[in-house]
């Protein structure tokens, strides 16, 4: 070791250069906004992509828009939704969900299943604090998806739009199935035992 | 495979040569083209074709391009002709059948979603094959949902005009219940005439629908195709064997679907001889009982009046103490057992063994009882063969066959299509011998109607014409000159008039019913309910017997007396030698060699050989209190069998009744123990069609409840009782039924039996044949004028099916006489009226509704309902050879109420 670096040595030793080098690197961040912040008082803006809960949407008349064809339930990757459909015996024709689930403990927040919809029944939110201390509350039902739907309707919109899936109807059939309503305008009259 | 099959199956047709892409191919002549291609093992796109009728020629999908002509030909429709020059493959082709497609999807309503066909849609597959992604000029039909017919739904806006349904209706099954009609400008399918379906409701218009345009309203909408697990399995309706495929979706069954279906329509026709591989309407929509709610899930132990849920232990420890202790006190002849031919083989071996070894007694019986036994018995008798000696192809290349007594398009739906092939194809000529007019005697070359109970008689009357018109074999008959000589003196005190006046059958009928059997190459009797389940039904069956013996159809290939049966394994139970007289095998329960090999193999001493009490014999044991305690596996005689057999009385006299069974049967209700078996969609095994075929049955889901398969509720209570049984599955159970009665399973496939008669002819068949053709005419009649008939109906099957709400719902206990519309008017009676029906064993009041298949002067209840209580009407006569109680045919009076 030579004098020039053991005497550098000493001189750090004695004037605390690590510790002026650290504090430094304070000083200069009491200058910079801060990156944390404090979480639950503090929200942070989520872009509108955000892949967070999934929610049921309804038709601006309260319709339910999800006709329980199971393609939300082919497309997942991780086989969290469960569809039983069944029949609407007030509406003929109309075919319905009357139990839906999502296992949110198992999604993967892939988006398949949004992409998977034929009428735009699911979508995403930016709800993502679902915490609790009993995780079968974590496998969400019919009623808890359209409350989630609901709660954060305009969320879900936002996410339909940002990804491409609903924007004017005549824009997006180029890419987007919609759903023939064929029963209800019918050219001739219902047989007697409907009418 | 072809446009027209060759009727004649003896003739080769001749051979043509083709050149397909480049190859040449060697065809026969008069084949379709697009059979010929596809033999080749190219596929083409072919959306209105199936290879169970003729090639209809609407999808245009089956383009080809032949040498010499401009446009494409539809292969279908072309037939193949020698020296063809044709190309299958190729842009040009591509394109044309793109447009195709895109010509059914402009109209198509693309609901994809929500259709039952998505995921298994022959023009989805094919729109996503020619990549159609724009339709130029699409439309709506708009067509409203056709709702009327109890089990299926019409969607036209879906139809691409395929005529599938209408074709497979019309040539297959020959019902003829489908029709286009021309409504709101489009070509739609609907019922004939536009009324709500009513026709068979097999739903093979269902199966072979390549779109969702015809949808089974008992599982609409509830599922995808791609969440379902497929099962093959065995239906357990009736004694055909059908395969078909179980799909469930967790604990629940959704749907049942058949082999036949648009998905293998590239079949090759002569197969369809075998069977075309449809359902009948109980196979296809009568599951709905196997989730059911009705089922037992717990085991029921009586206490007091009431039965109470138990748990398996304490149930089960509770059972083996009684039958011990029953066994101590009274005995193993105390002890007896009933088992249901629905069993699967394995169940109905270990229930004999289990009768046999554990509980050491010989009063054991099945379901065969009530009428196969007739048949079993006879032919093993006669030709020392206790089964059929045909199987389906047989039936189909038959040239004439007997039908008598048969209603069999009601009991046997699939072995009636089998007929329906002879006809159609083979040209068969047909002869039915029926007291109703039933549905093959619609279809059927020489139908005829006898007055009910005379079907013996008209047995009688065949083998006096024969032997009159000398259409004697005699090559056959000069072997044992005894016998005929003994046969000819016991008929020549027969007269043909007093036949005739008796059965209503005129003289030439006979003499015409008599050549048509005598002459044909391969011609086939088939008895079923109407002699097996009669009185005398052995004896019938012998007289078949010797009909087919002198006119030397015995023993001929393709030629044979056969029998259907009502349940899917009569025949196993008799195999598995579930009766008192016979061992695994059908060796005779007296036979030492057989015992001793059985004794050995069990490593038991069995019974001894002259013990042993049948169906009959154990309820009259019961009765007099010799019997103590009886063991009922799925069977129900309180609900089988009329109240003069004093069944109830039979029951409550035992001191243990321990009933195993799904369902909380009328005889479980008397039970001191109920324990819940699972149905064949939870269990492995096999059974015995009537064909003799050993068919698989797999477990399809978990049992419902706490139910246990039978097998496994039988070795656990042997175990209880002190043996040492090591199965732990069916399949340990089949092992060892393979090392007993070696080709027993043959993989499946019916063993081929040749009938020998040598013996029995050769023996004391003098001596027996004199008194079999004794029979005193008038003796049956009555002073009562109406002859009451109980029976199967085409969408029951025994009490079973009642729990199937699907089936109850397209066709529900009426709790009305079926009559004759004649007598209905000329007694005065409207659908609907109350009467009075009286018979010896007592009178009720029901309603009368008309029906077209009931004969003058005779009415009809269907056998499965018991509401109001007709059976309690019936008279019981018991065979003295086979103990087969015969209770379905009686005379009445009715009288308005």
């Amino acid at each position: 070791m030579s004098i020039a670096t053991l005497t550098k040595k000493i001189l750090h030793a004695a004037l605390f250069y690590e510790i002026i080098d650290a504090m430094k690197v304070t000083f200069r961040h009491m200058f910079h906004r801060p990156i944390t912040f404090q979480y639950p008082r503090e929200q942070r803006t989520i872009p509108d992509a955000h892949r967070g809960a999934l929610g049921l949407l309804r038709y601006d008349d309260g319709r339910e828009r999800c006709v329980g064809c199971d393609l939300c339930e082919a497309a997942c990757p991780s086989h969290c939704i469960k569809v039983v459909s069944e029949e609407d015996t007030t509406r003929p024709l109309q075919r319905y969900a009357s139990e839906f689930y999502i296992d949110v403990t198992k999604c993967v927040f892939c988006g398949y299943c949004v992409e998977a919809c034929p009428v735009n029944a699911l979508a995403m939110t930016k709800m993502y604090e679902y915490s609790t201390h009993d995780k079968r509350t974590l496998l969400f039902d019919k009623k808890r998806l359209y409350d989630i739907g609901e709660r954060h309707l305009d969320d879900a919109k936002k996410y339909l739009y940002a990804h491409n899936q609903e924007k004017n109807a005549e824009e997006s059939r180029e890419y987007r199935y919609y759903f023939p309503q064929s029963v209800l305008k019918s050219t001739q009259p219902p047989p007697k035992h409907l009418s | 495979m072809g446009l027209k099959p060759a009727a004649n199956p003896d003739v080769e047709a001749a051979t043509i040569e083709l050149n397909i892409d480049g190859k040449t191919v060697t065809a026969k002549d008069g084949v379709s083209l697009y059979d010929v291609i596809s033999s080749t093992g190219k596929v083409i796109p072919a959306m209105c074709y199936h290879y169970t009728f003729d090639p209809f020629g609407s999808c245009g999908m089956c383009l080809v391009m032949q040498e010499g002509k401009k446009a494409p030909v539809r292969s279908c429709t072309a037939k193949a002709t020698a020296g063809m020059m044709i190309r299958t493959e190729g842009e040009d082709l591509f394109l044309a059948r793109k447009k195709a497609v895109e010509k059914h999807l402009s109209v198509h309503p693309l609901d994809c979603p929500v259709c039952d066909a998505d995921g298994h849609c022959e023009l989805q597959d094919m729109a996503f094959q020619h990549g159609v992604t724009n339709l130029a000029n699409a439309k709506q039909k708009f067509i409203p949902e056709d709702t009327r017919s109890p089990v299926l739904d019409f969607n036209m806006n879906r139809c691409i005009a395929c005529a599938e349904c209408i074709n497979v209706c019309k040539d297959v099954l020959m019902i003829d219940a489908l029709q286009f009609m021309k409504k709101g400008g489009f070509n739609q399918v609907v019922p004939k005439g536009d009324l709500p379906l009513s026709c068979e409701f097999c739903g093979d218009c269902l199966a072979v629908c390549p779109v969702g345009a015809i949808t089974n309203k008992f599982s609409k909408y509830l599922y995808k195709p791609w969440q379902m697990k497929k099962t093959t399995t065995t239906c357990n309706y009736c004694g055909d064997g059908c395969q078909m495929y179980l799909e469930t979706k967790d604990a629940e069954v959704i749907r049942v679907t058949s082999p036949l279906s648009w998905k293998n329509k590239w079949g090759d026709r002569s197969e369809t001889a075998k069977g075309h591989g449809g359902l009948c309407v109980r196979g296809r929509f009568g599951f709905e009982y196997l989730d059911g709610k009705t089922r037992l899930k717990q085991p029921l132990v009586r206490e007091g009046n009431q039965l109470v849920e138990k748990p398996w232990l304490e149930a089960m420890h509770q059972v083996v103490d009684r039958f011990t202790e029953m066994k101590r006190k009274h005995g193993a002849d105390a002890i007896a057992g009933l088992i249901t031919a629905r069993c699967t083989n394995e169940e109905l071996y270990l229930f004999q063994k289990l009768m046999r070894t554990v509980f050491g007694s010989n009063h054991l019986d099945s379901s065969a009882r009530y009428g196969h036994m007739n048949f079993v018995r006879a032919s093993k008798h006669a030709v020392g063969l206790g089964r059929t000696p045909n199987d389906w192809e047989d039936l189909t290349k038959a040239k004439a066959v007997l039908l008598i007594g048969s209603n069999i398009t009601e009991t046997n739906p699939l072995t009636a299509v089998r007929i329906k092939e002879a006809i159609r194809v083979y040209k068969a000529q047909v002869v039915t011998l029926d007291s109703a007019i039933t549905n093959m005697a619609k279809l059927a070359s020489h139908p005829f109607l006898i007055k009910p109970g005379t079907e013996g008689l008209v047995i009688d009357g065949l083998v006096k014409a024969t032997i009159e018109q000398d259409l004697v074999d005699e090559e056959t008959t000069t072997k044992h000159p005894k016998a005929f000589a003994a046969l000819k003196a016991a008929v020549a005190g027969l007269s043909l008039e007093q036949i005739s006046a008796h059965t209503g059958l005129s003289i030439d009928a006979f003499k015409e019913i008599a050549a048509i059997f005598a002459e044909a190459p391969r011609s086939i009797i088939l008895c079923a309910e109407g002699i097996v389940r009669r009185t005398n039904g052995y004896q019938n069956v012998l007289k078949l017997i010797d009909l087919a013996w002198i006119t030397g159809k015995l023993g001929q290939p393709g030629c044979g007396v056969n029998t259907v049966t009502e349940e899917p394994n009569e025949q196993g139970a008799v195999d598995m030698g579930v009766a008192p007289e016979f061992l695994p095998g059908q060796a005779g329960f007296g036979d030492p060699a057989a015992r001793d090999r059985f004794a050995k193999a069990w490593d038991v001493s069995l019974p001894t050989a002259k013990a042993g009490a049948n169906l009959v014999e154990i309820l009259k044991r019961c009765r007099s209190g010799q019997i103590k305690a009886l063991y009922v596996i799925g069977e129900n005689p309180l609900a089988t069998l009329p109240a003069s057999m004093e069944v109830r009385a039979a029951l409550e006299r035992l001191e243990l009744l321990v009933v195993q069974d799904p369902f909380l049967t009328e005889t479980g209700r008397q039970a001191h123990f109920v324990l819940p078996a699972c149905t064949y969609a939870e269990k492995d095994g096999t059974f015995t069609n009537l064909e003799g075929r050993v068919l698989r049955v797999r477990q399809a889901m978990d049992p419902i409840g706490e139910s246990l398969p039978d097998w496994h509720i039988m070795t656990a209570l042997a175990n209880a009782m002190g043996s040492q049984w090591e199965y732990q599955s069916a399949n340990d159970i089949q092992t060892e039924i393979m090392k007993l009665l070696p080709g027993y399973y043959n993989l499946g496939q019916p063993r081929k039996v040749t009938p020998a008669p040598e013996q029995y002819l050769a023996n004391d068949y003098a001596s027996e044949v004199t008194a079999r053709y004794r029979t005193t005419p008038g003796a049956g009649e009555s002073t009562r004028p109406f002859a009451l008939m109980m029976g199967q109906v085409l969408m029951h099957s025994g009490k079973m099916s009642a729990e199937a709400p699907g089936l109850i719902k397209i066709a529900p206990n009426t709790g009305k006489l079926r009559m004759n519309a004649q007598d209905m008017e000329r007694l005065g009676l409207k659908d609907g009226t109350k009467i009075r029906l009286t018979s010896e064993r007592g009178s009720l009041q029901l309603g009368v509704q008309p029906d077209l298949s009931i004969a003058p002067g005779t009415c009809f209840f269907p056998e499965h309902f018991n509401e109001p209580p007709v059976k309690d009407l019936m008279t019981v006569t018991v065979d003295v050879t086979t103990g087969v109680p015969s209770f379905k045919h009686t005379w009445v009076s009715i009288a308005r109420a």
